[in-house]
């Protein structure tokens, strides 16, 4: 073996054991500022049987994969974001308003996307802040 | 143009009376605005959500059409048939069709699209448009109506016309959301092709000079079917999907063999992923319709025993949604 060949060999190996051993740590979530429209904006949803239905079907559909079945954000992507998902059965969720929950949904940010375009009736928000009340320890 | 409308037709239209008649359902019509800033008022009722999770079921359209600004990129592939059995891994080395689609909603209930499938380099161009949603009280099931138009890229020595190269599939779309697990869909559809093969009919004698040959098509330039489909919802986020395809139309020959599908589906928020058995290959609608050569009734056997249906096929569609 030449010594081109050792070198290139070397480098590989350096570059191989480089990525084993990286470790992908997750940013802590910075503050979220919610317009005071919404955080002030009462749900006009009734948090019935119906309501809650709804609101866990679209949460199976668009929110699980991130933030777990039972909200505590241990989804099957929520390890490959730049940003940890959050825990929403904690009182940090729980303790947000309704309107503020809604504001998060709708408009998105960084690793979490907006619904608003894909889920147009809001009413079905509403209904997912209404399940995600369901999901308190 | 002889369509002779046999028992299977009779079937099919009772499966639609049932899909008109049946008022057993509870799908989800939900309260409006209105109703949420004034409770007192009786809410005005909202078209039902959801009736399938995606366009597709299988091979054929559903009656959704997405909402305003959803683009969609489909991948389609059909594996070979389970007839060789482990000589090609019951198909999977087989040859396979492949179709890639786009499709885009740039107006509400309007969808239009283009695809390519790998048979005959077949290019699709095609709408589907929504021309009302189940609601209750007012209407008891879906409509959709479906175009497509086909061309066959093949070189020129394929073909004496560029117009052969041509085909069109029309389909009506009825569905019902019967309740929150159970959607069924009847679709009557026409499939016409450009260029048929052709025999020459002839009569009289040519001792007495009374012999004519006269060219006709072997097959008819139009094809009715009909396809009866469901979804079964078992998890929020699974569902049992089946598909029937009857050939309504008798040929002279090469009349196409009916189709038939059960499979499986996943949705997330921006992917479905579709797995089923089916004996159709072509993907392309029309071509589907009137060239099934795949017969679901044959099996393989040995020693008298049945293992299983020869002609059946693995395929899979995976979509990815974007909304702009």
């Amino acid at each position: 073996m030449n010594s081109k060949a050792i070198t290139a060999v070397v480098v590989l190996s350096i570059m191989i054991l480089a990525t084993a051993f990286k470790i992908n740590y997750q940013e802590t979530p910075k503050p979220w500022p919610v317009p005071e429209k919404y955080a002030k904006m009462a749900n006009p949803v009734k948090s019935d049987a119906e309501s809650l239905k709804t609101g866990k079907d679209v949460w199976a559909k668009h929110c699980q994969s991130c933030h777990g079945k039972t909200g505590r954000g241990d989804g099957s992507k929520a390890a490959q974001l730049k940003t940890a998902v959050g825990d929403f059965t904690s009182t940090d969720t729980q303790n947000q308003s309704d309107g503020a929950l809604y504001y998060k949904s709708a408009e998105g940010r960084d690793d979490m996307p907006g619904f608003k375009k894909k889920i147009p009736d809001e009413e079905e928000i509403w209904a997912v802040v209404n399940y995600i009340r369901t999901l308190k320890k | 143009m002889k369509a002779i409308i046999n028992k299977n037709l009779i079937g099919a239209c009772g499966l639609l009376i049932l899909l008109l008649g049946g008022q057993v359902g509870n799908a989800q019509d939900q309260t409006d605005s209105t109703a949420v800033t004034a409770p007192q008022s009786k809410p005005k009722p909202k078209p039902v959500k959801n009736t399938f999770e995606g366009i597709w079921l299988i091979d054929n359209q559903t009656v959704l059409v997405p909402i305003k600004g959803t683009f969609e990129m489909d991948i389609m592939h059909r594996f070979g048939t389970l007839e060789t059995g482990y000589e090609d891994f019951y198909g999977f080395f087989a040859p396979s069709n492949i179709r890639l689609g786009f499709s885009y909603v740039p107006v509400n209930k309007l969808m239009v699209g283009v695809s390519i499938t790998k048979t005959n380099m077949t290019w699709e161009g095609y709408l589907k448009y929504a021309l009302f949603t189940q609601t209750k009280g007012k209407f008891p099931v879906s409509l959709s109506y479906y175009a497509d138009m086909a061309i066959d890229t093949r070189g020129n020595e394929n073909f004496y016309h560029k117009s052969d190269r041509l085909s069109y599939f029309h389909q009506i779309l009825i569905a019902r959301k019967i309740n929150d697990r159970l959607s069924v869909q009847i679709a009557p559809s026409v499939s016409h092709a450009n260029v048929v093969n052709g025999y020459f009919k002839t009569s009289g004698s040519v001792a007495d000079s009374t012999y004519t040959a006269e060219l006709d098509g072997e097959m008819e330039h139009n094809h009715f079917a009909v396809a009866v489909s469901a979804r079964y919802k078992i998890k929020p986020s699974m569902n049992i999907l089946f598909n029937y395809d009857q050939p309504l139309t008798k040929h002279l020959s090469n009349n196409p063999n009916p189709n038939l599908s059960l499979g499986i589906e996943f949705t997330t928020s921006a992917h479905s992923f579709q797995l089923f058995f089916t004996n159709f290959y072509s993907i392309t609608p029309q071509r589907n319709n009137y060239t099934n050569k795949n017969n679901p009734i044959t099996f393989v056997s040995f020693n008298d025993i049945t293992f299983y249906p020869q002609h059946f096929l693995i395929g899979f569609n995976i979509t990815r949604l974007w909304n702009y």
